[in-house]
């Protein structure tokens, strides 16, 4: 043996030795010296010299990381097969809930401190972003952990209690959805332009009080009248394609552009028109503060509801259990 | 996928089994890894060295195999041996294997049917 020879079998067989514990590893190491030292004295046989012998020795027993990991069972993947459809259908139900959920809280929680729009979205953004590194992140980081135990996990083995609904396929049942959708959402538009121009509260000498402030037509107002227009556009949707996770998504997101706006003006006052206010009487004593407060959470009810009935719908549609979120 | 790589690897699923069962027969005389794997390959039982040596190291850990260091030689060696847990299932995949055979001559000459 020459010491170039020497050198390369002991660097393999330092590298493997070194990642499994130490009670192994004066076996580990005699083992793959012999395997090593008979597999090169084979090559020499066949005419190579001995430093090509050994070289093609260890190119063939491969990374020496992977030997001991066999060596010692250690599984070479992050997350194998027994695990990973629990922690996809986890990572995919946490990405589809908590993520939106708070986006939209944080939006919501901006405008109504006053901020400006520019940076509530910005704050709300650079917050979905840190949770989405933490939501895939965690999970992740329990599942290998899980993975490397010796002892098997809880229970969580496929039964055919957990088989989907067959997908609903009545376009009919859409039809009525449809036509509903349109009348409410073209009413709604109406009734938000009729309120500008004749409108139904009038002062005593006749002449018509918009309810809702004057000064938001220079943006607001256009920009529900757009919301509702592309809700419309979206219940076509709806029934043309029937409910998918990409339609649910876009569900949600118009729900937070009308939701998120209409409140933060509703609760710092700019929403309606203070001479509406001085017409009806308000504050109608005690009561204007419950009933603003009651305002408030119907509309975030409503809200977050619509976006649930959406996954409900994209769920059942789909064939998938509530954990079978994603596909998205 | 090409048809050989399809053949190749049916083939290595049907022999996957029949290694394990050399070994066992084989090593009824102790024997080193290397000289085991020259001799299966000589006798038409192919298997490769990073099948083998980790096949060994299994059937060692599940009592199939004893195995023994001999320091009697410059390099030191491990001696593997089958153990009695180890012929009793050489016996039975043995069994098994006949079995298999005459099932599937019965059908090669349609006698099954």
């Amino acid at each position: 043996m020459n010491a170039p020879t020497t050198t390369l079998t002991d660097r393999y067989v330092w590298a493997a030795t070194r990642t499994v514990p130490e009670a192994q590893r004066p076996d580990l190491d005699r083992e793959l010296r012999e395997r090593i030292g008979d597999a090169s004295d084979a090559l020499v046989g066949t005419g190579r010299a001995p430093a090509d012998a050994e070289r093609m020795a260890l190119v063939e027993l491969g990374d020496p990381a992977a030997v001991a990991a066999s060596y010692v069972d250690r599984p070479l993947q992050l997350i194998g097969p027994r695990y990973f459809l629990t922690w996809w259908r986890l990572v995919k139900v946490l990405y589809a809930v908590v993520l939106p959920i708070s986006a939209g809280a944080v939006l919501l929680a901006k405008m109504l401190s006053q901020a400006p729009i520019g940076e509530s979205f910005a704050e709300a953004f650079s917050v979905a972003f840190a949770l989405a590194v933490h939501l895939g992140f965690w999970p992740t980081l329990i599942f290998a952990i899980l993975e490397r135990s010796p002892a098997r996990a809880p229970d969580l083995t496929w039964t055919p209690d957990m088989l989907p609904e067959l997908p609903e396929t009545g376009r009919p049942g859409r039809l009525g959805d449809l036509i509903a959708s349109l009348v409410f959402l073209g009413l709604f538009a109406g009734v938000i332009i009729w309120q500008g121009y004749g409108a139904p509260i009038v002062r005593p000498m006749g002449e018509p009080v918009p309810v809702l402030s004057p000064e938001l037509w220079s943006f607001w107002i256009p920009w529900f009248l757009v919301i509702i227009g592309l809700e419309m556009v979206f219940a076509s949707a709806i029934y043309a394609w029937g409910w998918n996770w990409w339609l649910a998504v876009v569900n949600l997101l118009l729900n937070v552009a009308f939701a998120v706006p209409a409140l933060w003006l509703f609760t710092t006052g700019q929403l309606i028109n203070p001479e509406f206010l001085d017409v009806i009487g308000w504050p109608w004593g005690e009561a204007g503060g419950v009933v603003t407060t009651i305002i408030v959470f119907a509309v975030i009810a409503v809200t977050v509801w619509d976006v649930i009935d959406g996954v409900i719908k994209t769920v059942r549609g789909r064939g998938g259990s509530a954990l079978a979120l994603g596909r998205i | 996928m090409s048809m050989d790589d399809t053949t190749a690897g049916h083939l290595q699923e049907l022999r996957r089994g029949t290694v394990v069962l050399g070994c066992l027969v084989r090593l009824r005389e102790p024997d080193y890894g290397y000289a085991l794997l020259e001799s299966l390959n000589r006798i038409g039982i192919t298997v490769d060295a990073n099948t083998l040596y980790p096949l060994l190291r299994r059937l060692e850990k599940q009592g199939l195999l004893t195995s023994e260091w001999n320091t009697d030689e410059a390099r030191p060696r491990k001696f593997y041996r089958t153990s009695a847990p180890g012929e009793q299932l050489a016996a039975d995949l043995t069994a098994d294997w006949k079995n298999i055979d005459r099932a599937l001559a019965r059908l090669t000459s349609g006698d099954a049917r």
